[in-house]
């Protein structure tokens, strides 16, 4: 059996080549044809494909004809195909696949369109290559590497992000979302949610941004109800990890008012009750939501001694020297491993909190505080932090105002520990002393792998040989990798040594 | 935020520190393509060095190095580079964020001091106001005391003015706010395009670096690829020659075998036709040997066949007499056969003869054992009779004893008195009385009759019931012949104690019968039944026992002693049934010795017995001999006994006796004679008597007056 189309104007005689098979493209193209022929798969019903035969004159339209010899009207498919015809078009009334054999529930599984509603095919279908059909189909663009691998999981939450991020409070039905929650409970494992739109009194001023031209610039007023609440609906996942949340509005255009982006304090408790409760939440992202000092100290208050969180991320906010503290507060009572700061207004005394915390800190394996203000003040002091603690591996300060006197010491902990493997000090005004200074740290240490000195002012040939220092270090880490035994690993560590020297 | 340019410039600052001047392809150039070109080359240019340099420090070490060859290094070169690459690739994605931030961090700066000088300028425009208002303030007051309305309206109108140049200043300061916020909105906006900039120009790096990173990931393969297959090649031609070596070493080989081999084969040869030349004379030989012999045996034919005819007519011959033979041994067979049955009839006969002699024989057989245990009976009655007679024996025994004792005594007792008599009477000696043991003796000589131990066992109880009453005057060792050291009563307590605590020896049966019967009745039935069944017999055994007893209380005595307040009051418990009377006199005398038996633990009694059962074992064995010997009287101081009796005089006495009667003799005779003599006398006296008579007779007859003379002496004379 083979299909080919009669386009005069579309010539295409690689499409009728890519045979039934690619769903994908015949979807597509079946979308704007018309649904007759998306329904013919593998057996065309024969009076169908001949029906359009008479009317070839009318343009984009598809005709299906035998061009085999042998094919006839007599031959009568299996009646197992049969039956799987008819499974796969009541599949939505009847859904029956557990029951089939293994080969013919892979036939199904090919042939059920992904259309089909979720209720139906939620808990039913395990199948990943359903799902796989499912997303492409809504999504151009999927990763599924960032959803564990799985597609169906991929299609839930992206399903859910989709509607989280469309849902209007007081105008969208709050069961929209709940009534979805019993179907996607046990594959939901992130929620990743870049804009939360606020409650409106015009019914539609910004669907999902679209429509450009709703004037509402000048009402400036305080929003009577905040952003959606996740509490139900963090309750019912239980698998829930991740919490990617940002309150705010994409899209906005011309349309821009300084309230579309309120994180108010009732979206605040909610959200800290919310957290509090999820206690399988591992990482918790809260960006570019204008947190400040009070907002993060109901939020970390929330967090403390919670039993799974694991990354806490609160860059690009309004936080400044409590909130840093509070967080200080956090890395004692709970077993974080990553604190993200970037992009706040943590100043001096925000970071001393922090060292104070991080001296003593086991867990905590990475902290970032870039585009901070913490200047060399804050800077000694978490260098000082830093010779006692044992656990750090990452430490981003970019962009923080710091100076010699930080590099003084910071290289003094870099002849010290051996746990640090990247520092950030880009953007800085280290110097040229201060670039001396890392160099001499640097080449007592055998551990840091990454050293970015960008724009810190530091002369050329110590960023260079500190560069080949890292190179060094590099390939030490490597043969360790390779071979636990430390046999061979200082032989050919030293080679490039020798070379910086 | 920088224009573009100013990124590049940055970027290339970057590159610059980096850069090392190679020909060629400039980094510096505008083509990307060229630049990166140029840093690939640099990159490989290192590599090379660094690579030729450890290569050159392992040349002389390591061989191992060298024999990892090409591919190795191939790969850890295509590794380092696209390490290199990665890094570099990165590095100049993240300078973009890197050159944004350092803006943003510029512009913070810059803002917050515009920000300071904003809010100076703000706070000084406040107090400069204030002080105006208040001096327009003042002037109201001032107005308010004015009374000409020209002054007032000139008053008023100056203060229109001062108003007025407020409000102006006020207008003035928000149009410059407002101003700067419109060239903050220029800026903002003019940002936000640099932002996009950078941004294309982030998405314009990151093709290209992954472009970058698959082309040479690519290339770097095709190198490794290429690197493997020179390596195979290499391998591959090493092999071959080695192989072509091999095989020409095997082909020459093979031809040197091959010569052998042929050698080999020559020599063979030869040698097989020098065999064959032998091996045909040899035949030869042997065929003429043989022939002869066949003549030979040829003619042993013949002869062969000559005896062979003589033999078939002796074989016809002694055939017919066989057959002969056989005729006559059937007929002696049927005779046999005949005979055969003759016997089995006898054997018939015989059997049923036999039968029947066992029918006798075993009737003969009841007979005789029933004569036998009729016989065994008599013989039992003849030994009750038997014993009977020993008994009666021993008693006429007995009693002829006695009474030849008795009549030896009587003339012994005559002799003694005869002696006496002799001593005192008629030597006038004093005499005493012959101390013999024999004189003692009663009844028949024997030795100690052995006493069994129930008759022991009887005294011994007998004694106990006694000592109650004749307890004042004990004679502790006097009523038996125990061993010294043992008392009849520690004797007694050992009994009973044996007794109690060794009943499981006694059968059930008499226990029960002894119930109704006295204590002591009771006691010594037990200890009967006890007795027999450890094998206690005599006396001998009975204190073998207890001095066993004693003997092992004395052995564990030390414990012993804390024992006896334990075991006393089972003591006095014991003893109070049967010296009720006594017991307060007895207790205290008792308590004084100090290794009583009665410290004996009951719980220790068992293992006593036990350890005794055991040593009683071996003498037991040879006494059964004994026993027979005692049946024979012991007669052996019989005639001793008589003689001694004989001798009850001693020979000394004798001699005295005989010295004696001989001079009694001669005393008798003179005696005698002087009886004699006074008889004579006597008929002389009367003689003279008579005479007197007759002469007084004569006398009174008055002639015999005249005639008187006496006559005493006339007759005195001849008795002297």
């Amino acid at each position: 059996m083979e299909e080919t189309q009669i386009t005069p104007s579309l010539s295409v005689p690689s499409w009728s080549s890519a045979s039934t098979q690619d769903q994908s493209s015949t979807a597509g193209q079946a979308s704007s044809t018309g649904p007759q022929p998306s329904k013919s798969s593998v057996i065309p019903p024969p009076v169908k494909s001949k029906g359009p035969s008479p009317g070839a004159g009318v343009r984009r339209m598809r005709r299906i004809i035998a061009e085999d010899a042998e094919w006839s009207v007599a031959t009568v498919p299996l009646l197992t195909e049969l039956c799987i015809q008819h499974i796969v078009k009541n599949f939505q009334n009847n859904p029956i696949l557990k029951q089939l054999l293994p080969e013919h529930q892979k036939k199904v599984l090919n042939q059920l369109s992904p259309d089909l509603p979720l209720a139906v095919t939620a808990n039913l279908i395990e199948d990943e290559n359903y799902w796989r059909r499912c997303c492409t189909q809504r999504w151009p663009v999927c990763h599924v590497d960032e959803h564990g691998g799985s597609w169906k999981r991929m299609f839930f939450e992206l399903h859910l992000e989709n509607l989280l991020k469309h849902f209007i409070p007081s105008t969208t039905d709050p069961e929209v979302i709940l009534s979805l929650l019993p179907l996607c409970r046990n594959y939901v494992h992130t929620i990743r949610v870049d804009q939360f739109l606020p409650p409106v009194q015009l019914p539609p001023p910004l669907r999902g941004g679209d429509q450009s031209d709703s004037s509402s610039e000048g009402e400036m007023e305080e929003p009577a109800t905040g952003h959606y609440q996740l509490g139900d609906l963090v309750a019912g996942l239980s698998h829930l990890e991740e919490l990617d949340l940002v309150y705010g509005v994409k899209d906005c255009g011309m349309n821009f008012e300084w309230n579309l982006f309120l994180f108010t304090y009732r979206d605040c408790h909610s959200l800290a009750a919310t957290v509090k409760a999820c206690h399988t939440l591992k990482i918790f992202r809260l960006t570019r939501s204008k947190v400040d000092d009070d907002k993060a100290r109901i939020l970390v208050f929330s967090l403390l001694d919670h039993a799974a969180l694991e990354e806490l991320d609160l860059s690009h906010n309004l936080i400044g020297d409590r909130g840093a503290r509070a967080a200080a507060k956090l890395l004692g009572h709970s077993r974080l491993r990553v604190l993200n700061l970037a992009n706040n207004q943590v100043r001096a005394p925000g970071a001393q909190s922090l060292a104070h915390a991080l001296a003593h800190n086991s867990n905590l394996v990475s902290l970032n505080l870039r585009l901070n203000c913490i200047e060399d003040e804050g800077g000694q002091v978490l260098a000082h932090a830093l010779q006692t603690n044992k656990c750090l591996t990452t430490l981003h300060l970019g962009g923080n105002e710091l100076s010699e006197p930080t590099a003084t010491l910071l290289s003094q902990v870099l002849s010290i520990n051996t746990t640090l493997t990247s520092i950030n000090l880009s953007c800085n005004h280290i110097g040229l002393d201060g670039g001396k200074q890392l160099l001499e740290g640097m080449s007592d240490n055998k551990t840091l792998l990454e050293f970015d000195l960008r724009l810190s002012g530091i002369a050329q040939e110590s960023e260079y040989l500190i560069g080949q220092a890292l190179c060094a270090n590099r390939e030490a880490a490597r043969q360790r990798a390779l071979s636990p035994s430390h046999f061979m690993s200082p032989a050919t560590a030293k080679g490039p040594e020798n070379l910086a020297g | 935020m920088n224009p573009p340019g100013s990124l590049r410039v940055l970027e290339e600052k970057e590159k610059e520190h980096l850069a090392t001047p190679i020909v060629g392809p400039s980094i510096h150039s505008d083509n990307p393509q060229e630049r990166i070109q140029a840093r690939r080359l640099r990159i490989a240019a290192r590599l090379e060095a660094r690579r030729r340099e450890t290569l050159g420090e392992h040349l002389d070490g390591k061989e191992s190095e060298e024999d990892q060859s090409k591919s190795y290094k191939q790969k850890e070169e295509s590794r380092l580079k696209l390490a290199k690459l990665l890094l570099c690739g990165t590095e100049l994605v993240t300078n973009i964020q890197v050159a944004a931030d350092i803006r943003e961090v510029h512009r913070r700066a810059e803002e917050e001091e515009i920000k300071r000088q904003r809010l100076e300028k703000l706070e000084n425009e406040v107090k400069t106001s204030q002080d105006k208002f208040d001096e327009i303030a003042m002037k109201w007051e001032e107005g308010k005391q004015k009374r000409i309305p020209q002054e007032l309206w000139e008053m008023l109108n100056a203060q229109q003015v001062h108003c007025a140049g407020l409000v102006e200043d006020k207008n003035k300061l928000i149009s410059e706010l407002q101003q700067e916020l419109e060239t903050k909105h220029d800026q903002y906006v003019k940002d936000l395009k640099k932002q996009s900039g950078d941004i294309c120009l982030l998405l314009e790096r990151m093709e290209e670096q992954v472009k970058n990173v698959m082309k040479t990931f690519r290339q770097e393969l095709q190198y490794i690829e290429k690197a493997f297959e020179v390596e195979r090649q290499e391998l591959l031609t090493n092999n071959k020659k080695k192989w072509e070596q091999a095989l020409q070493a095997h082909s020459a080989k093979e031809l040197e075998y091959l010569m052998n081999r042929i050698k080999k084969v020559e020599d063979h040869e030869k040698q097989l036709n020098k065999q064959r030349i032998w091996d045909c004379e040899e035949y030869n030989t042997i065929k003429i040997k043989l022939e002869q012999d066949v003549q030979i045996l040829e003619q042993q034919l013949q002869q062969m066949k000559a005896t062979y005819q003589l033999n078939q007519e002796k074989l016809e011959y002694s055939f017919q007499v066989l057959k002969k033979r056989d005729e006559e041994s059937t007929v002696i067979k049927s005779q046999q056969k005949r005979k055969i049955n003759c016997l089995h009839d006898v054997l018939n006969n015989l059997r049923s003869k036999y039968n029947k002699q066992v029918k006798q024989f075993q009737e003969e057989n009841q007979s005789l054992t029933s004569d036998y245990k009729r016989l065994v009976m008599q013989f039992k009655e003849m030994q009750k009779a038997m014993r009977h007679f020993a008994l009666i024996d021993d008693k006429q025994f007995r009693e002829i004893w006695l009474m030849n004792e008795e009549e030896a005594k009587d003339l012994i007792s005559r002799a003694f008195d005869v002696d006496r008599v002799i001593h005192t009477h008629h030597l006038g000696l004093p005499w005493t009385a012959p101390d013999f043991w024999f004189l003692k003796n009663v009844g028949p000589i024997s030795q100690q009759q052995r006493k069994s131990a129930t008759q022991i066992l009887e005294e011994v109880l007998m004694e106990a019931e006694e000592e109650g009453a004749e307890e004042a005057a004990s004679e502790p060792g006097s009523y038996l012949d125990l061993p010294k050291q043992v008392s009849a009563k520690t004797t007694r307590k050992i009994l009973m104690l044996l007794c109690d605590e060794s009943g499981f020896l006694i059968e059930s049966k008499l226990l029960s019968l002894l119930l109704p019967l006295d204590k002591n009745e009771c006691y010594l039935l037990k200890l009967d039944a006890i007795f027999s069944a450890l094998g206690i017999e005599n006396e001998d055994d009975l204190y073998k026992l207890v001095n066993f007893f004693l003997k092992y209380q004395a052995h564990h005595s030390p414990p012993s002693q804390e024992r006896t307040s334990l075991v006393s009051p089972l003591e006095k418990l014991d003893l109070q049934g049967e010296k009720e009377g006594s017991l307060v006199d007895r207790e205290p005398q008792e308590k004084q010795p100090p290794p009583s038996p009665r410290l004996i633990h009951p719980n220790d009694v068992l293992k006593i017995l036990e350890a005794f059962v055991t040593g009683l074992r071996k003498p037991r064995d040879f006494r059964a001999p004994v026993k027979l010997l005692k049946v024979v009287r012991d007669d052996s101081k019989d005639s001793e006994y008589w003689k001694a009796l004989t001798t009850v005089i001693p020979a000394t006495t004798l001699n005295l006796w005989d010295a004696l009667y001989t001079a009694l003799e001669k005393y008798h005779l003179v005696l005698t004679q002087r009886a004699k003599l006074l008889l004579e006398s006597r008929s002389l006296e009367w003689q003279d008597t008579e005479l007197r008579q007759l002469l007084q007779q004569y006398l009174d007859a008055k002639i015999n007056s005249e005639l008187q003379a006496p006559p005493t002496q006339v007759f005195r004379v001849p008795t002297k």
